[in-house]
């Protein structure tokens, strides 16, 4: 069972690092012909950056556009960061400071996402014309996640494992030797689940995490009258002629 | 190409079989037979310990089967007679490794009360 959950962790963790690079390598290969930044957008390379950071970490123009909505994704994603930093726990050694420090938010934040979570899938469920554009894929998601948060709260609050050892074994695999993983039924599918994730994120709709840097609405300044927009085959094509 | 790389992925795996692990070495003091055994106590220790706080200090029942100075008394140090004072003390290292914070010697003593009876005696 270790080695079997050794073998997929590699292969997964594989995927989602070749798989992310080379959706980032097309996504900024990807040509943007046009000057659309959304306007009120601001004219200068500083501005969009902070247009951009606000954009990534409070979500602004959801905010501005249905504010249950975004209370609802930001919780979650607010409270992923701080349980997948929480988590770096088991991964260094010894820990980080700082990573000491958050380890009882991280405890909070597990459920708060979970909350989050579920708001969204009752938002994709009772929302009639969010139901009628949903696909199963963004059915499935939420599921995922549901699954990932609720497993690794259950190992929290009711059936505990032996951390001690998951700890040494996560260790142990990021130097490639292979160790024993306690075989408790919580851990087994938090564990596959998160398998499931790394593998499928470079060809799921979760590529809006890197997708948003690349996205030309938010990204380009407004300075289209002070420097002329020209694609990269466009310029090209200028030398050209 | 995946049979290439499953195969070398077990190749890689067996021969690093018996590598040590990262799992803190603890110095378990006296050690011996537990309240519970070994891998029970350490998933669920806590319950015991929180349990005492609830069921001892709120309502004042006491049971000799689990008390935190029967912990101590087994696992403190033979050298320094704590399970709290050196990195690979009984209840530190894990707890370090994990960082997971131990709230009970904010308030109790970890150290092992015969030793510290036997220290006061001998003045």
């Amino acid at each position: 069972m270790s080695v079997l959950f050794a073998i997929l962790f590699y292969l997964a963790t594989l995927l989602f690092v070749v798989g992310l690079l080379s959706r980032i390598a097309t996504y900024a290969r990807t040509p943007a012909p046009l000057k659309i930044p959304t306007t009120p957008a601001p004219t200068t390379q500083g501005g969009v950056v902070l247009r951009m950071a606000r954009e990534v970490v409070l979500f602004e123009s959801l905010f501005k556009a249905n504010l249950w909505i975004w209370s609802m994704g930001w919780l979650f994603h607010a409270s992923m960061a701080l349980v997948i930093m929480r988590h770096l726990r088991y991964f260094t050694d010894p820990v980080w400071g700082w990573v000491v420090l958050i380890q009882p938010f991280g405890l909070y934040a597990g459920i708060t996402m979970l909350i989050g979570l579920c708001g969204l899938w009752v938002r994709r469920i009772f929302v009639e014309r969010i139901r009628y554009i949903s696909t199963p894929s963004d059915h499935l998601w939420l599921v995922l996640l549901i699954g990932i948060a609720s497993s690794g709260l259950m190992m929290q609050f009711a059936t505990h494992t032996d951390v001690i050892a998951v700890k040494s074994f996560f260790i142990g695999l990021m130097g490639f030797n292979i160790g024993q993983l306690p075989a408790d039924a919580p851990l087994m599918l938090h564990l596959f689940l998160v398998v499931a994730l790394l593998a499928l994120f470079p060809v799921s709709k979760l590529l809006h995490a890197p997708g948003i840097f690349f996205s030309p609405t938010r990204n380009q300044t407004d300075n289209p009258r002070e420097k002329r927009h020209v694609s990269g085959w466009g310029k090209k094509m200028e030398s050209e002629s | 190409m995946m049979k290439i790389l499953l195969s070398v992925l077990l190749f890689a795996s067996t021969s690093a079989w018996a590598a040590d692990s990262s799992a803190p070495k603890l110095d378990i003091g006296k050690g011996g037979q537990c309240v519970e055994d070994t891998q029970w106590m350490r998933k669920n220790h806590m319950h015991l310990l929180k349990h005492q706080r609830d069921e001892t200090l709120r309502k004042g029942i006491r049971d000799e089967k689990v008390s935190l100075k029967n912990c101590i008394e087994c696992h403190a140090s033979t050298k320094d007679d704590s399970v709290i004072a050196r990195d690979d003390s009984f209840c530190v290292g894990c707890h370090r490794y994990e960082a997971v914070k131990v709230d009970c010697f904010e308030c109790h003593s970890g150290t092992r009360k015969s030793a510290w009876l036997q220290q006061r005696n001998a003045k």
